[in-house]
C-alpha cells in the first residue's frame, strides 16, 4: 500500500462505538449524539446560531441513524439520532429551515423516514413529465413548462414557470428527471471502482466528486496520501473550476448574442479542456484521482502546465476586460436575478452564488482539505448578489485558481517516493465524511466501508442545495432574463440528481 | 463591437481539419480500450470492470464491449499486458456488435440501419441536430456544446443544432434514459419528421454505463439507434464522427 | 327622394311604439327605414337628387326641415347601412321590448341630428341621443355596475349637452336665428373661440375626446345585446356635427383650432389603444378602440382645420378626406365588431376574453365576422382600415407645406403618435382575436350555444368590410361629391390620378392602389397555397404540439389575452401606474395569488375629484332650495336682471 501513514494528521472518522474520533490538532468536525425527539430542537438552535444545513441522510454505521450535518464556523457539526430498524419519524426541519425542504422529501422517499409537519411531502425522485402543478393563481396568468427537453444543448431539468405575460411570478424547479439512483449503485463496489463512479456523478464536477469521495475513504481508513498526490489533486480541481467558470462565461455571452465573445470564451474553455486531456488522458480529469494515490500519473511536466497557463492567462485577461466593457452584455446581467444575504442564509446557499452575495462560504477555506491546508487562498466575493456579481466572482476565482495551480506545482523537495497505483484495503471497515469545493459549491460525501467494499454512500450535491435559490432569485425579472439568470448560477442538474 | 471583431480576427484560424484530415489525439489520451491478446483471458478479468464490459468465455476468449466501457482504466491499470488505451478520437460505430473488440464471434449478420443519406435518396441540405439529455452526467452536454466553438465549428460541415424536434434530422441522445425521461424521449422522436436518425452519445447512452439497470439500459431500449458513440464522455471529434456517420457523410467506423 | 326620406323617418318613428307590440316588428320597421335612409344618402351624396322634408315652424325657434344634402347624404348612407345591419341582426335575434324601443329611438335621434337644418331641431335630436344612451346603458339592471356606468356616462353627456346649448345660445344671440344657413355667416368676433371650445367639448363627450374618454367604453359595455352596435352608430352623429358645424359654419378657423385637435386626436388615439390593450371585457375593449379611432378621425379633421386656417384648400381636403374615410371605415368595422361580440356573448355566455379561446372551430361564422372586423380596425392591407389610416398619415405628412413651424411640428408629432397607435393596435387586435378564437379553450364553458343561422346583418357588414378597400376609388368619388359643399371643389379630381390609383389629394406625392392590392394579396396567398398543396404535396403527419416534451396543461400553457398585453404594460408601467402583488394563499403550500392593480390616471386624477366637487356643489346649492315661494321669486328676478344685462353685451 503506497500510502504514507500519518495517523496524527487531520483525519477524523466515526469509531464503531459511535464516539467522535478526532485526530490531530485541527478539529474540523464534531458529532453530537441526540435523540430523535430532541433533534429538531437542537437543529433549530444551530440554525438560529447561523449554522448552514449541509446534509441530511440516514447512516448505517454503526447503527441505522438519522444524521443532520451543519456547517458552522469551520466545523462540520453532525447531529446523529438513532432510528428504528425500519421507517422512523421526526418533526420536520423544514418547518424552520427552507433548506431542508428538498432533502427531507428525498429522505422520505428514499429511506422511508417521515418528517412530520413537512409542508409538501410529495414524491420527488421520479417526476412525471405531465404532472406538474401551478403555483400561481390569478385569471390572467399562464404556465410555461420549460423542460424537460429544453431549447438548446442543455441538461435535462424542468422549470414550471408561472407568468403573467412577461414577469416571472414563480419558478418551480424539478431537477430529478435524471435521477440515476447512483448512491445505491455504490453499494458493493470496491474502493477503486467507487472512485470511477463518483467522478461520473457529475460531469462538470468530476474531479471534485472524486476528491470528496477519496477524502472520505482516506478519512475512514485514517490515512493521508502523499503531498505530491494532494498537490496534483489541487491542479485537477482548479483546472476543472476554470473550465466550469469559462463555460458560464461562454453561455452568458451566447445569451447576449455576443457571437465573438462566445467564440472567444469557447476557445479558452477548449484550451483548458485540452490541457486537462494532455495532463490526465481525459478531458474531464477522469481516472486521475483515486483514494490513496494517483489514478493516472500526470502525463506532462509541471513546467509545461505552467507555461500553457501563462499563455492562457494573458488571453483571458484581454477577453475578460473586453467582455466587462461591453455594455450590451453587462446591462443584461446587472440587477438580474438578485439575491440577498438573508435568502442565501435561509437556504444555506453555497458556491459562487453565495459568494456573490458576500457570504464567504468555501470548503477550501472553511474546512481546508488535502493540499489546500498549505496553500494561500483568497475567497473571491462580491456584494451585489446579481448575475453580474456571480460572473465577477467567477472571473476572480479563475485568477485564484491559476494562482493555486502555480503554488501547487512549485518545485519541492524531491525524495519522497511518488506512489504509483492506488489504494486497496481488503478488510477495511469505517465511515467518514469527505468534501471538496466543486465549481458550483461544496460537495460532501458520506462513505461507509464494510469489509473493504463500499456499503453505503450519500452525496450532498451542491447544485441541489442551490436550486431553491434559483427559484427565489426571480424578483421583478422577466422571461428574457431567464437564461441569463440560469446560466449565471452555473448549476448542473446531474449533480443534483445523484 | 469592433474590438470584439478585431479580437476574433487576431486569433487566426484554429478550426480542426477533421474530417478532411484526421485530428490526432494527445499522447496518453484515453480514447478507447483495445484488447491486445484476445485469446489470453482469465476469468478474473471480468472482475476488473465495474460496468461488466469485459467478458471471458471458456478457453480464455476475451471480449470487451466498448458500448459498456466507461474508460475508467481499471483493466489497463491491473493488466497492462492485455488491455491498453488507444489515443484516437473516433469511436463511433453503426451497430452494437461492431463495438465489441477482442475475441468476437460474429455469427449473425449485423446490418446497420440506413444512413440519412440513404433514407433521403441523396442528402441535399444541411443536417439539423436536436440534442436530448435522457440522464447524462452533464459531461456529454459540455462536449456537444463544444461542437459549436471555433475549434470544431460543426456549422462548416452543414450541421446545425435546432431547438425543436420538428426541424430535426438527427436526435442526439445522451444518458442512460431514466424512467422519467423515457416518455419525453419517445415523444421527441415521434415529433421528428422523416427521414430521421438517432445517435446515442456516450457510454451511458449506448448501454446505461454505470447507471445500467433493468429500467436504464441505454437509448436502444427505447428507440432504434443508428450510430453509437461510446465514451465517457465522447470527445467533440468523436461526436462529430458519429454525426457524420449517421448522415452518411463519412463511412469509417471505429476499428475493432 | 323627399318622399323616400319622409317614409324613412315615418317608419323609424313608427318603430318606436311598435316595440310595445313586438321587438321583432320594430326591428324590421327600423331596418326598412334605415335602408331607405341609406338609399336617400347615396343619391343625395352623389348629388343626383336632394331631399327636403318640411316640418313647419316651431314656436319661437323658426322654420325647420329634415334635409339630406351632399354632406348629410354621406352620413345618411353610413348610418343607413349600419343601422339596417344592426336592425336586421335584431330581427333575427330580437331584443327585449324596452331596449328595442330605445334602439329605434336612438336611430331616429341620430337620423334627426343628421337631417336637421336648424339648431333647435338638432339639439332636440342630440338630447334624445343622450337620453337614449343613458336609458340603454341602465336597461340591464341585473348588474348594478351598469347603473353606475350609465350615470357616469349620462352625466358627462349632460355636461356636453350644456356646452352645446351654451354655444347655440351664443350663436342665436349673434344671429337671431336657429337656422344653420344663418349661422354660416355669423359675425362672432372674439366669441368664435368660445363657441369652438364649447362645441368641441359638447361633441367630444360623445366621441370620447380626451379627457372625456372614460365613460364612452362603459356605455358600450353596459348596453344590452346588439344595442352596443347602435351606440356606435350614434358615435357618427357627433362626428357629423363636427363636420357640419365646426368645419362648415365657424370658418375661417384660426390655426390653433386645428393644432389643438391634432394634439388631442393623437393623444386620444394613443390613450384609447393603450387602455384598449389591457381590457378583458370584449365590448369595453371595442369601446376603448372607438376612443382610439375617434382620435385618429380627429387627427385628420385637425389637418383639415389647419388647411382651412392656412388657406390651403388641398390640405383641408386631404385632412377631411382622410377623416371621412376613416369614420366610414370605423363606422362599419366597429358596428360589425359589436355585432360579432354580441354573437360571442350569446353563444358562449361570456363577456370577457379570459376564459375563452379556441372558438374558431366551434363558431366559425362568428369568427369570420369578428376576424374581418378586427382586421379592418387593425388597419391591415388591403382592407379599408389600411386605406384610411394611410390617408391620415399622408395628410399629416403634408405639414411641410405650412409656413408655421409649430403647425409643422405638431403634424409631425401627430404622425408619430398615429404610427405608434397603429403598432399597438396590431397587438391589441391580435390579442382580441387570438385570445378568443385561436389556441385552446382555457376553461370548460358551461354552455356553448352555436348559432347555425347566418346572421344577415353580420354577413352584410362582413362583405362591405372586405370590399371597402377594393372599392376605395369609388368611395372617394362619393366622398368627394359629399364634401364638395364644405371644400368648394371635388377632391376626387386630384386624388384619383388613374382610375384605380390614389394619392393624398396632392398629385405626385405618393400613390396607393388598394384595388390592385385587394386583388394581388389574395392571388399571392392562393397561389402559394396551390403550389404547396397541389404541386409540392408534402406528406403530412400530425403530431401533438411540442412543448418541451410535456403534453400536460396545453390549454393553461398558452398566452392568456391579458398576459399577451402584459409586456406593453410592463414597458409603460409608469404611465399605467401598474403594480403587481403576489400573496400566499392561506392553507395551501406554496400556492400564491397574483393581483394586478392599474392606477387609472384619468379616473383618479380627474373624474373622481370632479365628481366630489359636483357632489359638494350640489349639497351647497341645495341650501338655496328652501321651499319658500318668496325666495324662488327672488331667484327669478336675479336671473332676469342678469339676462337683461347680458343681452346688450352680447349684441354689441
Amino acid at each position: 500500500m503506497n500510502v504514507i501513514r500519518r495517523p496524527s494528521a487531520a483525519s477524523a472518522g466515526l469509531s464503531d462505538h459511535g464516539d467522535a474520533v478526532v485526530a490531530g490538532a485541527h478539529v474540523d468536525q464534531r458529532w453530537l449524539p441526540v435523540s430523535l425527539v430532541d433533534l429538531p430542537e437542537i437543529a433549530e438552535t444551530l440554525v438560529v446560531d447561523g449554522a448552514r444545513l449541509v446534509s441530511l441522510f440516514v447512516a448505517h454505521r454503526p447503527r441505522r441513524s438519522l444524521v443532520v450535518a451543519f456547517a458552522l464556523r469551520g466545523e462540520l457539526i453532525s447531529l446523529r439520532a438513532e432510528l428504528p430498524a425500519q421507517g422512523g419519524s421526526y418533526r420536520a426541519l423544514s418547518r424552520f429551515s427552507p433548506a431542508a425542504v428538498i432533502p427531507e422529501r428525498v429522505l422520505y422517499e428514499q429511506e422511508g423516514v417521515t418528517p412530520t409537519g413537512h409542508p409538501h411531502l410529495a414524491p420527488i425522485l421520479s417526476p412525471d413529465v405531465d404532472d406538474f402543478r401551478r403555483n400561481i393563481r390569478g385569471e390572467s396568468t399562464f404556465v410555461i413548462p420549460y423542460g424537460p427537453i429544453r431549447s438548446g444543448v442543455f441538461e435535462t431539468i424542468q422549470y414550471v414557470i408561472d407568468t403573467g405575460g412577461e414577469d416571472v411570478l414563480s419558478v418551480d424547479v424539478r431537477p430529478f428527471f435524471k435521477h440515476r439512483r447512483l448512491e445505491r449503485r455504490f453499494e458493493g463496489l470496491s474502493i477503486l471502482h467507487g472512485a470511477f463512479l463518483a467522478e461520473r456523478v457529475s460531469g462538470p464536477a468530476s474531479v471534485a466528486h472524486a476528491i470528496a469521495y477519496s477524502e472520505a475513504v482516506e478519512r475512514a481508513l485514517k490515512l493521508t496520501p502523499a503531498v505530491e498526490v494532494q498537490s496534483w489533486r489541487v491542479v485537477h480541481a482548479e483546472l476543472e473550476r476554470i473550465a466550469s467558470h469559462l463555460e458560464v462565461a461562454t453561455r452568458l455571452a451566447e445569451d447576449a448574442a455576443l457571437a465573438v465573445g462566445a467564440a472567444r470564451f469557447g476557445i479558452l474553455k477548449e484550451d483548458v479542456m485540452r490541457l486537462r486531456a494532455r495532463l490526465s488522458g481525459s478531458r474531464f480529469g477522469r481516472g486521475a484521482i483515486v483514494p490513496g494515490g494517483f489514478g493516472t500519473k500526470p502525463i506532462i511536466a509541471p513546467a509545461e502546465v505552467v507555461a500553457e497557463l501563462a499563455r492562457f492567462e494573458d488571453e483571458l485577461r484581454r477577453d475578460r476586460k473586453l467582455l466587462l466593457d461591453t455594455g450590451s452584455f453587462t446591462d443584461r446581467l446587472i440587477g438580474s436575478g438578485t439575491l440577498d444575504r438573508k435568502t442565501i442564509d435561509a437556504y444555506g446557499g453555497i458556491g459562487p452564488v453565495a459568494r456573490a452575495c458576500s457570504v464567504a462560504v468555501d470548503a477550501r477555506f472553511e474546512r481546508p482539505y488535502g493540499a489546500y491546508r498549505h496553500l494561500g487562498l483568497r475567497i473571491a466575493s462580491a456584494t451585489a448578489g446579481d448575475a453580474m456579481a456571480r460572473l465577477a466572482v467567477r472571473f476572480e476565482e479563475i485568477e485564484t485558481s491559476l494562482h493555486l495551480i502555480r503554488q501547487a506545482l512549485r518545485p519541492r523537495r524531491r525524495g519522497e517516493v511518488i506512489p504509483d497505483g492506488h489504494l486497496s484495503a481488503p478488510d477495511a471497515n469505517g465511515a467518514a465524511y469527505g468534501w471538496a469545493e466543486a465549481p458550483m459549491g461544496e460537495v460532501v460525501y458520506w462513505v461507509e466501508l464494510t469489509a473493504g467494499k463500499l456499503s453505503h454512500v450519500r452525496i450532498a450535491s451542491p447544485s441541489l442545495r442551490n436550486w431553491p435559490l434559483f427559484a427565489e432569485s426571480f424578483r421583478g425579472d422577466v422571461l428574457t432574463d431567464f437564461s441569463f439568470i440560469e446560466h449565471s448560477f452555473g448549476l448542473s442538474p446531474a449533480g443534483a440528481d445523484k | 463591437m469592433i474590438w470584439w471583431i478585431l479580437r476574433g480576427l487576431r486569433k487566426g484560424r484554429v478550426t480542426t481539419g477533421y474530417p478532411r484530415k484526421p485530428e490526432p489525439a494527445p499522447v496518453g489520451y484515453r480514447g478507447r480500450v483495445v484488447v491486445r491478446y484476445p485469446e489470453a483471458g482469465v476469468k478474473a478479468y471480468e472482475e476488473l470492470c465495474p460496468t461488466g464490459a469485459i467478458s471471458v468465455a471458456s478457453y480464455g476468449r476475451l471480449a470487451l464491449d466498448r458500448a459498456r466501457c466507461v474508460l475508467c482504466g481499471a483493466c489497463v491499470g491491473a493488466a497492462p499486458e492485455t488491455f491498453a488505451f488507444e489515443s484516437d478520437y473516433r469511436t463511433a460505430a453503426r451497430t452494437k456488435p461492431a463495438l465489441v473488440v477482442g475475441h468476437t464471434a460474429r455469427t449473425e449478420d449485423d446490418s446497420a440501419r440506413a444512413t440519412l443519406a440513404d433514407q433521403a435518396g441523396a442528402l441535399k441540405r444541411s443536417i439539423h441536430v436536436r440534442h436530448v439529455d435522457a440522464g447524462s452526467d452533464g459531461g456529454e452536454e459540455w462536449e456537444i456544446a463544444a461542437l459549436t466553438n471555433p475549434y470544431y465549428d460543426m456549422q462548416r460541415l452543414g450541421l446545425f443544432f435546432t431547438l425543436a424536434p420538428r426541424h430535426a434530422d438527427v436526435l442526439l441522445v445522451t444518458g442512460a434514459v431514466t424512467p422519467s425521461m423515457t416518455e419525453p424521449l419517445r415523444r421527441a422522436y415521434e415529433a421528428m419528421p422523416f427521414p430521421k436518425a438517432v445517435v446515442a452519445a456516450g457510454t451511458d447512452a449506448c448501454s446505461g454505463g454505470f447507471a445500467r439497470a433493468a429500467d436504464m439500459g441505454g437509448v436502444d431500449t427505447v428507440l432504434p439507434v443508428d450510430v453509437y458513440v461510446p465514451g465517457s464522455p465522447p470527445a467533440p471529434i468523436a461526436l462529430l464522427h458519429g454525426l457524420l456517420l449517421a448522415a452518411g457523410i463519412v463511412t469509417d467506423e471505429a476499428a475493432a | 327622394m323627399t318622399t323616400v326620406l319622409a317614409i324613412g323617418f315615418a317608419l323609424l318613428a313608427g318603430a318606436v311604439p311598435a316595440a310595445r307590440l313586438s321587438a321583432r316588428v320594430s326591428a324590421l320597421l327600423a331596418s326598412c327605414a334605415c335602408l331607405l335612409l341609406a338609399i336617400v344618402g347615396f343619391v343625395t351624396a352623389g348629388h343626383w337628387s336632394s331631399a327636403h322634408v318640411n316640418l313647419g315652424s316651431w314656436i319661437g325657434f323658426g322654420p325647420s326641415a329634415l334635409v339630406s344634402d351632399r354632406l348629410a347624404g354621406l352620413f345618411f348612407a353610413l348610418i343607413g347601412v349600419t343601422g339596417a345591419s344592426v336592425s336586421l341582426a335584431c330581427v333575427q335575434r330580437p331584443l327585449r321590448r324596452y331596449p328595442a324601443a330605445l334602439h329605434a329611438t336612438l336611430l331616429l335621434a341620430v337620423a334627426v341630428v343628421v337631417g336637421a337644418d336648424q339648431g333647435f331641431l338638432f339639439f332636440v335630436g342630440w338630447e334624445t341621443i343622450t337620453l337614449s344612451l343613458y336609458l340603454l346603458a341602465s336597461a340591464d339592471r341585473e348588474d348594478p355596475r351598469n347603473l353606475i356606468y350609465a350615470f357616469f356616462g349620462g352625466s358627462l353627456s349632460k355636461v356636453g349637452g350644456a356646452a352645446i346649448l351654451a354655444a347655440f345660445a351664443l350663436l342665436y344671440a349673434r344671429t337671431g336665428s336657429f337656422e344653420f344657413a344663418a349661422w354660416q355667416h355669423a359675425q362672432l368676433g372674439g366669441l368664435r373661440d368660445v363657441v369652438f371650445v364649447l362645441l368641441v367639448v359638447g361633441f367630444g363627450t360623445k366621441i370620447g375626446l380626451i379627457p372625456f374618454q372614460s365613460p364612452l367604453p362603459l356605455l358600450y359595455a353596459a348596453a344590452p345585446g346588439a344595442t352596443s352596435a347602435t351606440i356606435s352608430i350614434a358615435f357618427n352623429a357627433a362626428l357629423y356635427a363636427l363636420w357640419r358645424i365646426v368645419f362648415g359654419m365657424l370658418a375661417p378657423a384660426p390655426m390653433w383650432w386645428g393644432e389643438a385637435l391634432v394634439v388631442l386626436g393623437g393623444l386620444g388615439a394613443l390613450v384609447g389603444i393603450l387602455y384598449a390593450v389591457t381590457q378583458d371585457e370584449i365590448k369595453r375593449f371595442f369601446g376603448f378602440s372607438s376612443v382610439e379611432h375617434g382620435g385618429i378621425v380627429l387627427l385628420g379633421f385637425g389637418v383639415a382645420l389647419i388647411g382651412q386656417a392656412a388657406h390651403q384648400p388641398k390640405l383641408a381636403a386631404a385632412g377631411l378626406l382622410a377623416a371621412t374615410l376613416h369614420l366610414v371605415m370605423h363606422g362599419i368595422g366597429k358596428t360589425l365588431a359589436f355585432l360579432a361580440a354580441d354573437r360571442v356573448a350569446t353563444e358562449t355566455g361570456q363577456e370577457v376574453m379570459g376564459p375563452l379561446g379556441g372558438l374558431a372551430k366551434l363558431i366559425p361564422q362568428t369568427a369570420v365576422g369578428f376576424g374581418v372586423a378586427v382586421l379592418t380596425l387593425a388597419a391591415l392591407p388591403p382592407l379599408g382600415g389600411f386605406v384610411s389610416e394611410w390617408f391620415t398619415l399622408e395628410a399629416l405628412l403634408q405639414g411641410f407645406r405650412l409656413n408655421s413651424t409649430i403647425a409643422q411640428l405638431i403634424m409631425a408629432l401627430g404622425g408619430a403618435m398615429l404610427a405608434l397607435t397603429a403598432g399597438i393596435g396590431l397587438l391589441a387586435f391580435a390579442r382580441a382575436f387570438g385570445g378568443i378564437f385561436l389556441g385552446r379553450a382555457r376553461t370548460v364553458l358551461p354552455s356553448l350555444q352555436v348559432l347555425r343561422r347566418l346572421d344577415i346583418g353580420v354577413a352584410l357588414l362582413t362583405v362591405i368590410c372586405l370590399g371597402l378597400g377594393a372599392v376605395a376609388p369609388w368611395e372617394i368619388h362619393l366622398i368627394g361629391s359629399g364634401l364638395q359643399d364644405l371644400l368648394g371643389f371635388d377632391l376626387s379630381t386630384t386624388t384619383i390620378s388613374h382610375p384605380l390609383v390614389l394619392g393624398p389629394v396632392y398629385p405626385n406625392f405618393s400613390v396607393l392602389s388598394p384595388t390592385w392590392l385587394s386583388v394581388a394579396i389574395p392571388v399571392f396567398l392562393i397561389t402559394a397555397a396551390v403550389v404547396v398543396r397541389v404541386l409540392l404535396r408534402p406528406p403530412v403527419r400530425t403530431a401533438p404540439v411540442w412543448m418541451s416534451g410535456t403534453y400536460a396543461h396545453t390549454a393553461a400553457a398558452q398566452y392568456t389575452p391579458e398576459a399577451y398585453a402584459h409586456p406593453i404594460r410592463v414597458v409603460l408601467a409608469g404611465a399605467y401606474g401598474l403594480r403587481r402583488t403576489v400573496t400566499a394563499v392561506e392553507g395551501e403550500d406554496g400556492t400564491r395569488q397574483v393581483e394586478t392593480h392599474i392606477v387609472a390616471a384619468f379616473e383618479d386624477l380627474l373624474y373622481r375629484p370632479l365628481g366630489r366637487f359636483a357632489v359638494r356643489t350640489s349639497a351647497y346649492v341645495r341650501r338655496f332650495q328652501s321651499g319658500r315661494l318668496g325666495q324662488y321669486l327672488l331667484y327669478v328676478l336675479i336671473v332676469l336682471l342678469v339676462v337683461l344685462a347680458l343681452i346688450p353685451a352680447l349684441r354689441s
